[in-house]
């Protein structure tokens, strides 16, 4: 288990957890990112920046500061 | 249909094609975008279709009915005060999964409905393939298939709105997991006759356990203490069973509910999956390759509008002189005359000096937008952001700020926070829009060089930069970070780059315009009773001792915030000296001390104005004092660099 931040590119993650304030965790909610759901870290930012995260079951892709991404807690999953 | 203007609601997430829909049917009415969030204030239309007159309303895209910014709120709103008598629910069929997330909440509303399931070609040619029948019967509501940027499906939409109004279908809620299900139930039939009961019971129950704690806990307590009781009983239920807050247990519920529905309609085709823009994203969002990339395109957006708007605003320039010298001789130089003169000066002000840059500028940026770059862009200088205390979001405000900062501060409602929202409408006014951006070619470019032009502009960002640094040490509530939604990439449609255009243009307008012809009356009439020659001696221990400036610009820069859009021409008059002899009477220090202090000193008035409106007296005047201080400071700098 490792946070999203120290999470490979373009490997298949499933999220275990996801911490932070309640206004962060709605958000993520409501834009369809969940316990479960299997994502995947497609670019990131230079300096530390943003994480292009795809949610791989919705095919929702979304931007998270590297702050929230911190609090997102993934597992790599084996391959097929 | 007992109404005879029955009332149809669209509602979906943002990006659903939900205002491209809705302007298909009401015409040019809606803003559309590839950005999340930009119908920030609802739409009514009165339409007659076939004899037949609807009242149609288009409310801003929202994920949920647990808004959480300012835009989405105005949804809440809505379906609350006014039960409609037929939802349109518009659903982005290539991320169906999601988008049927709101579904299942407003099926909760239990209200008559009927769903656009939107962009199918979208989904198909990313491989899938969603049956309108399976997904009618899941849902229990009429599904029709539409690609409203073609104007497909259209027809049986309205068809299908015109018969649900005719014959209502009871809609009924989905249910989720029994033990989630038995505590809504218990709590639903807790609920008084009395209490304000919102749609049906078993909707308010829900929105009271996935409620924001703080607001609704104080509210309840209130009114109904027992109520209350039953409340926190329910939660912790439901907490104690799940070990999740509640409102992330029913958030989860509809959320497996939505992705279980989806699957069982629709057919993915695995195998098409690098499309396109799937491709391009892979540059554009490249980390190295991104960025200049990124650069290029904000570079020859600006070269793009100045060579469309300098010939422009030379063209309207002219009339506007002798329209005045026109009536200098007919009405002499009385009060009329002043009146007159201030009205014209207002009036041509807008017209030649704001909008040949602005519309470009809007345009382009509905191009980008609509594109979906402007997300990207987000993206891109998220990193940059946090410097000064901001993310992402922040950066689509900013740029339209270069065009205008009134629909800027009016835009920063898409952004989630209050605090980043009260950081960016602050230095928004420290961005130079079109009116200064004249200024700014025509002293600094001209006189200086075009060196220093760019020079100022990176000047002008650093200002920004330490303004933004300096305020995130008063606004210390932390900031919830960059959380937004990238849409795919779409080819941009002329009609809804137009339309975006428009609206933008629309609040420029009725806004900022009336304000500005105001304010230029005002100028007026202190020149006409000679209040001007009082003020510029009052002025002049700043002006001349403090900036070395001479003593006849005191009016002028202090009030120029009346018609910040003609400060050149106001320089002119003041100096009494036409654009090219301008070096025989002021040296190149001096015109670079002022376009300083012209720049960076309180914007205009309509900026005010409009800070006053969205975020409030404090912020208005808040800002205000910091454009006086950073004008002074950065007028001083720029003097002290000069003379020593």
């Amino acid at each position: 288990m490792m946070s999203l931040v120290q999470a490979p590119r373009g490997r298949q993650l499933k999220i275990v957890s996801i911490r932070g304030g309640e206004g962060a965790r709605r958000r993520l909610f409501a834009l369809g990112f969940h316990k479960n759901d299997l994502i995947e870290v497609n670019a990131q930012g230079i300096f530390r920046g943003p994480l292009l995260v795809q949610n791989l079951s919705s095919d929702i892709s979304v931007a998270l500061g590297h702050g929230i991404a911190q609090k997102i807690q993934v597992e790599v999953l084996s391959d097929e | 249909m007992n109404n005879p203007f029955p009332s149809v609601v669209f509602i979906g997430q943002p990006n659903c094609g939900k205002s491209t829909l809705f302007n298909a049917l009401a015409g040019h009415k809606a803003d559309t975008s590839n950005f999340p969030g930009t119908t920030v204030k609802h739409t009514h239309s009165r339409v007659n279709i076939e004899g037949r007159l609807l009242n149609i309303i288009d409310l801003p895209g929202t994920y949920s009915l647990n808004p959480s910014e300012p835009a989405e709120k105005v949804v809440l709103t809505h379906l609350f005060q006014e039960k409609p008598d037929l939802i349109v629910n518009v659903v982005d069929a290539s991320i169906l999964g999601r988008s049927l997330e709101l579904t299942l909440e407003l099926l909760e509303l239990e209200y008559p409905m009927i769903l656009a399931l939107n962009m199918v070609d979208l989904a198909e040619k990313k491989g899938v393939k969603v049956d309108p029948a399976k997904l009618e019967k899941r849902l229990g509501v009429k599904v029709i298939p539409t690609i409203a940027s073609h104007g497909w499906g259209i027809k049986d939409l309205l068809e299908a709105a015109f018969q649900r109004l005719e014959k209502s279908c009871p809609v009924s809620s989905p249910r989720w997991s029994q033990d989630v299900e038995d505590e809504v139930e218990h709590l639903a039939k807790k609920i008084s006759p009395n209490f304000s009961i919102v749609a049906n019971r078993r909707f308010t129950a829900v929105k009271l356990i996935e409620a924001n704690q703080t607001f609704c806990c104080e509210v309840i307590e209130e009114i109904n203490p027992f109520l209350k009781k039953d409340l926190d009983w329910a939660k912790k239920n439901i907490e104690g069973k799940r070990r999740a807050p509640a409102y992330e247990v029913i958030a989860a519920e509809r959320h497996h509910l939505a992705l279980k529905i989806s699957e069982q309609s629709s057919r993915v085709e695995r195998g098409r999956h690098l499309t396109w823009d799937k491709r391009l994203d892979d540059i554009l969002m490249h980390p190295v390759l991104g960025y200049p990339l990124l650069a290029a395109i904000f570079l020859a957006l600006f070269f793009l509008i100045f060579k469309i708007g300098n010939p422009l605003e030379r063209i309207l320039l002219r009339p506007l002189g002798s329209v005045r010298s026109f009536f200098s001789g007919l009405l002499g130089s009385g009060l009329l005359f002043h009146l007159t003169d201030g009205l014209l000066q207002g009036i041509g002000g807008g017209i030649a000096i704001v909008l040949p840059y602005f519309l470009p500028l809007l345009f382009f940026m509905a191009f980008l937008e609509d594109l979906g770059y402007l997300a990207r862009a987000g993206f891109l200088l998220d990193t940059f952001m946090h410097r000064i205390g901001l993310h992402g979001k922040s950066v689509s405000p900013f740029i339209l700020g270069f065009g205008c900062n009134v629909p800027a501060i009016m835009s920063t409602r898409i952004l989630e926070s209050q605090r980043d929202r009260i950081i960016t409408s602050l230095l928004i006014p420290f961005i130079p829009c079109s009116a200064r951006t004249t200024i700014i070619l025509a002293l600094i470019g001209f006189y200086l060089g075009p060196m220093w032009a760019l020079g100022f502009y990176v000047f002008n960002i650093l200002i920004v930069a330490g303004i933004g640094r300096v305020l995130t040490f008063f606004f210390k509530a932390p900031s919830p970070g960059l959380i937004l939604e990238i849409p795919t990439l779409k080819r941009p449609s002329l009609k809804n780059m137009l339309n975006k255009t428009y609206f933008q243009l629309k609040s420029f307008l009725k806004f900022a315009w009336p304000i500005l012809i105001g304010g230029s009356v005002v100028l007026s009439l202190l020149q006409f009773l000679s209040l001007d020659k009082i003020f510029n001696a009052v002025l002049s221990p700043l002006v001349v001792q403090g900036l070395g400036l001479p003593q006849g610009l005191g009016v002028t820069l202090v009030f120029g915030f009346l018609r910040k859009e003609l400060s050149l021409l106001m320089m002119l008059q003041a100096l009494q000296v036409d654009y090219k002899n301008l070096l025989t009477v002021i040296s190149r220090e001096q015109i670079a001390v002022f376009t300083v202090f012209v720049s960076f000193f309180i914007p205009c008035l309509s900026t005010f104005a409009v800070l006053w409106k969205e975020m409030g007296r404090k912020v208005a005047f808040l800002s205000a004092g910091l454009s006086i201080m950073a004008a002074l400071i950065a007028s001083f700098i720029v003097r002290f660099i000069f003379f020593y």
